[in-house]
């Protein structure tokens, strides 16, 4: 199985806990046996890495440097995550099996190269803009939203890290919960749920 | 070819949405392409009313909900509208039954939607560049004209050919973005001569009347009256001009300078010979070129200049001032007159010439629509742009892509 993750923080560039997350989930699938590629960014320290973890990892920066907002930033950004992630998959003799997105920043690319190429993701939720931006229904804050809604409804499967999440998605996007799966981090399962759900979402699951 | 070849268009305006120039450019481009047998679909944004797939002449047409995203302001709307644009093209790309040749986007606003189609399904992205922030805003102050100029930037490095519309362009777009020559191409705008063909049936005789006595010689000014169109030169030279020949000048067309003209012709005291008409409908607009004595584009800076090629197929002669595209459209006493920009003796010159020498303006007629047939026919401006593609295309067929 060949799998793909997307996430805007990956070590050494660590933002949140996103970056240290994203690192032990690709380290494990990769000692389970599972080819993975991991797409980030980077300001400068750009091209295809293989890490002694035996991970594949593509940094991008932005060919726009000047911007007025984060928005136009990650806008940009997603078209050289697509052009990363065609790469592979053209290298890789068309064949990817899933796209596995951490939150609503690399999206955009996950749902153009479905509806292109018909590779399935997950959308991995971390954090929602409600959550982040509380009360703040703003232009700005509502194009992310707008962002995340569309993930919700282009992914194959939704992962949420508790029960709570999974509730808050249900209530804000109107997911089908049985779409919504709960990954807890801290479970002794944890690595063998991320696979099942992979073996899940493999080749397109149905929208459930 | 094995197959007819087929081609996507990524434009924010098709009609009927139309806010400037690249609207009516795409509309004939493509309806031409189809008549030389290259299958066309367009991927444009919505407008209220037109369907959001339609074939027109052969052209398939794709509305895309280009608001489907709330945006804090314009360009972060462009970026999200070419999310949905490129998620549309990518569906309606990986449906077909035959597969996109080539991708050609029009301008930045289609920047982000065109660089991912090509990288997703590894075919050529072709641009025509119509215009440069830089060159709109005559520099770059802010932080949105920097990040606008550099996606256009973006936007021609990940482009096989950038296609300009004027030499003039070629070499602004050329120094704009420091690229080599040989990715640079300039197929001009066309105009369509059938639409004046048909005017021309009508009783235009009849129609001068509203806007001039029988003894006036019709002067007409179409264009924004705003500073680079120079409609002020062409009103200062109105009384020098009066001094040799009886004429009424129309000026068609709005924007801040209009009352500063009104007041300088009022002061003139020359009110009963000038008529600002303001913005035109369509058919009233096509009857005035067609029964303008003279044409007058007196610009002070023009990409292209549009308007005198469309006076020029109305068979209207032209005064233009030499600058721009315009100095490579108008050949000097062959196909009109050129006078020296921002100087009205010199305009007032070529006015007085083309309206008092009937041979001489009846010739610079007969030229300028030849000219206008052999070089910016929509059919030949379609054959120049598939030899384009096909030279693109054999090109990609020896790289790693193909």
């Amino acid at each position: 199985m060949r799998v793909i993750i997307f996430t805007w923080e990956y070590p050494p560039r660590i933002v949140g806990q996103l970056a240290e997350y994203t690192s032990n989930l690709s380290t494990q699938l990769v000692r389970n046996k599972i080819e993975t590629y991991l797409v980030t960014y980077h300001p400068y320290m750009t091209g295809l890495t293989e890490e002694p973890n035996g991970v594949k990892t593509v940094r991008v920066a932005n060919p726009v440097r000047t911007h007025i907002g984060v928005l136009t930033w990650v806008l940009t950004l997603n078209q050289e995550v697509e052009r990363a992630a065609a790469n592979i998959y053209y290298q890789a003799n068309k064949s990817v099996d899933l796209i596995d997105v951490f939150d609503w920043h690399f999206i955009p690319a996950a749902v153009i190269l479905k509806n292109a190429l018909g590779i399935p993701f997950i959308y991995s939720v971390d954090s929602l803009e409600d959550h982040r931006s509380h009360q703040a229904d703003m232009p700005f804050n509502m194009a992310i939203k707008s962002i995340e809604w569309l993930g919700f409804y282009e992914a194959s499967i939704v992962t949420a890290k508790s029960g709570w999440m999974r509730d808050e998605i249900f209530r804000i996007y109107q997911t089908p919960k049985e779409k919504i799966h709960v990954i807890s981090p801290s479970s002794s399962t944890w690595i063998n749920d991320v696979l099942k759900i992979y073996a899940l979402a493999q080749g397109g699951a149905s929208r459930a | 070819m094995k197959h007819p070849l087929n081609v996507m268009f990524l434009t924010w305006e098709f009609p009927p949405r139309i806010i400037g120039g690249i609207s009516p450019h795409v509309f004939y481009l493509s309806k031409s392409l189809a008549e030389n047998g290259v299958k066309v679909h367009v991927v444009t944004c919505d407008f209220p009313g037109a369907p959001a797939h339609e074939t027109l002449d052969g052209v398939e047409v794709y509305r895309v909900d280009s608001y489907r995203n709330p945006s804090p302001d314009f360009a972060t709307w462009v970026y999200l509208m070419n999310l949905n644009m490129q998620k549309e093209a990518a569906t309606i790309t990986a449906r077909l039954p035959e597969k996109i040749d080539v991708f050609h986007a029009h301008d930045w606003l289609v920047a982000t939607a065109g660089i991912g189609l090509k990288h997703v399904f590894r075919k050529p992205l072709l641009v025509t560049m119509h215009s440069t922030e830089i060159g709109r805003r005559d520099g770059l102050h802010t932080s949105a004209e920097k990040m606008i100029a550099e996606t256009e930037a973006w936007l021609t490095y990940e482009a096989w050919k950038v296609i300009c519309c004027s030499q003039y362009m070629v070499s602004h777009v050329k120094w704009a973005f420091g690229l080599p020559d040989d990715k640079l191409v300039m197929v001009p705008n066309g105009v369509n001569l059938q639409v004046y063909e048909n005017i021309r049936k009508h009783d235009l005789e009849n129609f001068r009347k509203d806007f001039g006595l029988p003894e006036e010689k019709l002067v007409l000014f179409v264009g924004r009256l705003v500073y680079e169109k120079g409609a002020h030169v062409l009103v200062n030279a109105i009384p020098k001009i009066l001094d040799k020949v009886n004429a009424k000048f129309v000026i068609v067309g709005s924007g801040y300078m209009k009352e500063q003209l009104s007041a300088i012709v009022k002061s003139m005291g020359l009110e009963r010979k000038v008529l600002f008409t303001g913005f035109l409908d369509e058919d009233s607009l096509l009857k005035l070129q067609c029964s303008a004595d003279v044409s007058v584009v007196p610009s002070l800076f023009e990409p292209f200049g549009i308007v005198a090629l469309e006076a020029m197929a109305a068979k209207s002669p032209v005064v233009v001032s030499d600058t721009g595209g315009l100095s490579e459209i108008v050949e000097h006493d062959l196909t009109g007159v050129k006078v020296y920009p921002n100087n009205v003796d010199s305009l007032a010159w070529g006015v007085t010439k083309v309206l008092s020498d009937e041979t001489y303006s009846n010739r610079l007629r007969v030229n300028a629509f030849r000219r206008i047939q052999e070089n910016y026919d929509w059919g030949k401006i379609a054959q120049q742009t598939v030899r384009i593609y096909e030279g693109v295309l054999g090109e990609y067929s020896k790289s790693f892509w193909a």
